[in-house]
C-alpha cells in the first residue's frame, strides 16, 4: 500500500509532462498555474502568522496540554488521539486556523505519529464546513438552511472516528 | 471568522498562563510563532508552485471538463429537481470535478453560480431546498484525489513519507462525501424515488 502511495505523486508528474510535451501552450499553463499558487501561499502569510502565533501561545500557557488531559478519558476510550482536539474543533471553522493547528500538532508529536497520521486524515478528507455553507448561502435568499447544517456536523463527527479508525488500520506500527 | 478565532486563543492563552504561571513563556512564544509561520510558508512555496502548475495544465488539457462529464451520471441522481436543467446541472459538475481535481479557485464560483440559479428555482424562498442542501453539504465534502496541503506540511516537519496518507484520505472522503449525501436524500422533502416523483417523471416521458 505504501509503494502504491509514494508511486501516484510520480506518476501525476509524468502525465502532466505528457501533457506539456503534446500541448504546445501547456508549458505557458504551468506557468499561470504556479504563479497563480504562490500568489495564494502569499495571501495566505498574514492570517497564518496570527494564528500561529496565537496556537504558539496557546501551548506555551498550557493551556493545550489541559484541553488534552480533560478530554483524553473520554477520547482514549473511543479511540481518537487527544492531541488532534484542537485540529478538530478548528477545522470545521477556518482553512488557516486549522493549517496552523496541524502544523503545531505535526511539530509536538512528529508527523509520523499516531495522533498526526489521523489528523492528517481528518485535515485532507473534511473541508471548513461553517466557511463553506456561509459562503454559499450568501448568495442566496434562504434563511432556513438548519438541516444543511446539522448533516455537515454529523459528517464532521464521523469524519474524526473514521480518520482515527483508519491510522489504527493502515498505521499499526505508528505509535 | 478568523478575528473571533484569534480573540479566543489569545485571551485562553492569557487566562492559562496566569493560572498556571507560564506568563513568561507567553512573550516568547509570539516571536516563535511569528519565525514559524515564516518558514511554514516558505516551505509551503515550491510545493503550492509546483502542484499549482501541474493542476493548471490538467484544466487545460480539459480533465476539468472530461471529469465532469463522467460525474454528470452520479449527480442527476443526487440532485434529481434540477436533473433536467443542464445549465444547473453543468456548474454543479464543473465544481465537484474541479474540487476532486485540487482546484478549489475555480471550483467555487462554479458552485456559487449552481446557488444562484437554484435559489431562482427555488423562488427565492428562504427556506434551502433539498438541492441546495445537497450541493452545500458536497462543498465542505468534497473528495479530493491529492491533498496538497497535508502532504506538503507532512513533508515539511520531516515525515519518512508524506504520501503514505493519500490511500486513507482518499478512503475516507469517499465514505464520509457518501454518508453526508446518504443522509441529505433521506431527509429531502422531495424523495426521489418515491411513488409520486416515478409516477410524474412517466407521465413526462409520455407527453414527450
Amino acid at each position: 500500500m505504501e509503494t502504491l502511495s509514494s508511486l501516484a505523486v510520480p506518476t501525476v508528474l509524468i502525465l502532466a509532462g505528457l501533457v506539456m510535451a503534446r500541448g504546445k501552450n501547456a508549458f505557458d499553463a504551468f506557468l499561470r498555474g504556479g504563479a497563480e499558487g504562490m500568489r495564494t501561499t502569499f495571501s495566505l502569510i498574514p492570517s497564518l502568522t496570527a494564528l500561529i502565533c496565537a496556537l504558539s501561545m496557546l501551548r506555551a500557557s498550557g493551556a493545550a496540554e489541559l484541553l488534552t488531559e480533560l478530554t483524553s478519558p473520554v477520547l482514549s476510550v473511543l479511540g481518537i488521539p487527544p492531541e488532534v482536539i484542537p485540529l478538530a474543533i478548528t477545522r470545521p471553522v477556518s482553512g488557516s486556523a486549522s493549517t496552523a493547528a496541524f502544523s503545531a500538532l505535526l511539530e509536538e508529536t512528529g508527523p509520523d505519529s499516531l495522533a498526526a497520521l489521523c489528523a492528517a486524515i481528518l485535515m485532507g478528507s473534511s473541508d471548513t464546513l461553517i466557511y463553506v455553507m456561509g459562503m454559499y448561502f450568501s448568495r442566496t435568499h434562504v434563511k432556513k438552511a438548519r438541516r444543511a447544517v446539522v448533516i455537515g456536523a454529523v459528517g464532521a463527527v464521523m469524519c474524526l472516528f473514521l480518520s482515527a479508525a483508519l491510522a489504527r488500520i493502515f498505521f499499526r506500527d505508528a505509535a | 471568522m478568523i478575528g473571533k478565532c484569534f480573540f479566543w486563543i489569545c485571551s485562553v492563552s492569557m487566562v492559562c498562563s496566569v493560572i498556571t504561571g507560564n506568563t513568561s513563556k507567553l512573550a516568547s512564544a509570539v516571536f516563535d510563532g511569528c519565525a514559524d509561520s515564516i518558514e511554514l510558508s516558505l516551505s509551503l512555496l515550491g510545493m503550492m508552485c509546483l502542484w499549482c502548475g501541474v493542476i493548471e495544465v490538467f484544466r487545460d488539457a480539459g480533465f476539468v471538463g472530461a471529469l465532469a462529464r463522467r460525474l454528470s451520471f452520479i449527480l442527476k441522481r443526487l440532485f434529481p429537481d434540477c436533473a433536467d436543467d443542464s445549465d444547473i446541472m453543468g456548474d454543479i459538475a464543473s465544481s465537484v470535478a474541479a474540487n476532486m481535481l485540487g482546484v478549489s479557485s475555480a471550483a467555487t464560483p462554479f458552485a456559487l453560480s449552481a446557488m444562484e440559479k437554484l435559489d431562482k428555482r427555488n423562488g427565492c424562498g428562504d427556506t434551502a431546498s433539498d438541492d441546495m442542501v445537497t450541493l452545500s453539504l458536497l462543498g465542505c465534502s468534497s473528495v479530493s484525489l491529492f491533498p496538497t496541503t497535508v502532504v506538503t506540511l507532512r513533508y515539511a516537519a520531516g515525515s519518512e513519507s508524506p504520501y503514505a496518507v493519500l490511500v486513507p484520505v482518499l478512503i475516507c472522503s469517499v465514505i464520509c462525501t457518501s454518508f453526508a449525501m446518504l443522509l441529505s436524500r433521506l431527509t429531502a422533502k422531495n424523495k426521489p424515488l418515491g411513488k409520486e416523483k416515478r409516477k410524474s417523471l412517466g407521465k413526462r416521458k409520455e407527453r414527450l
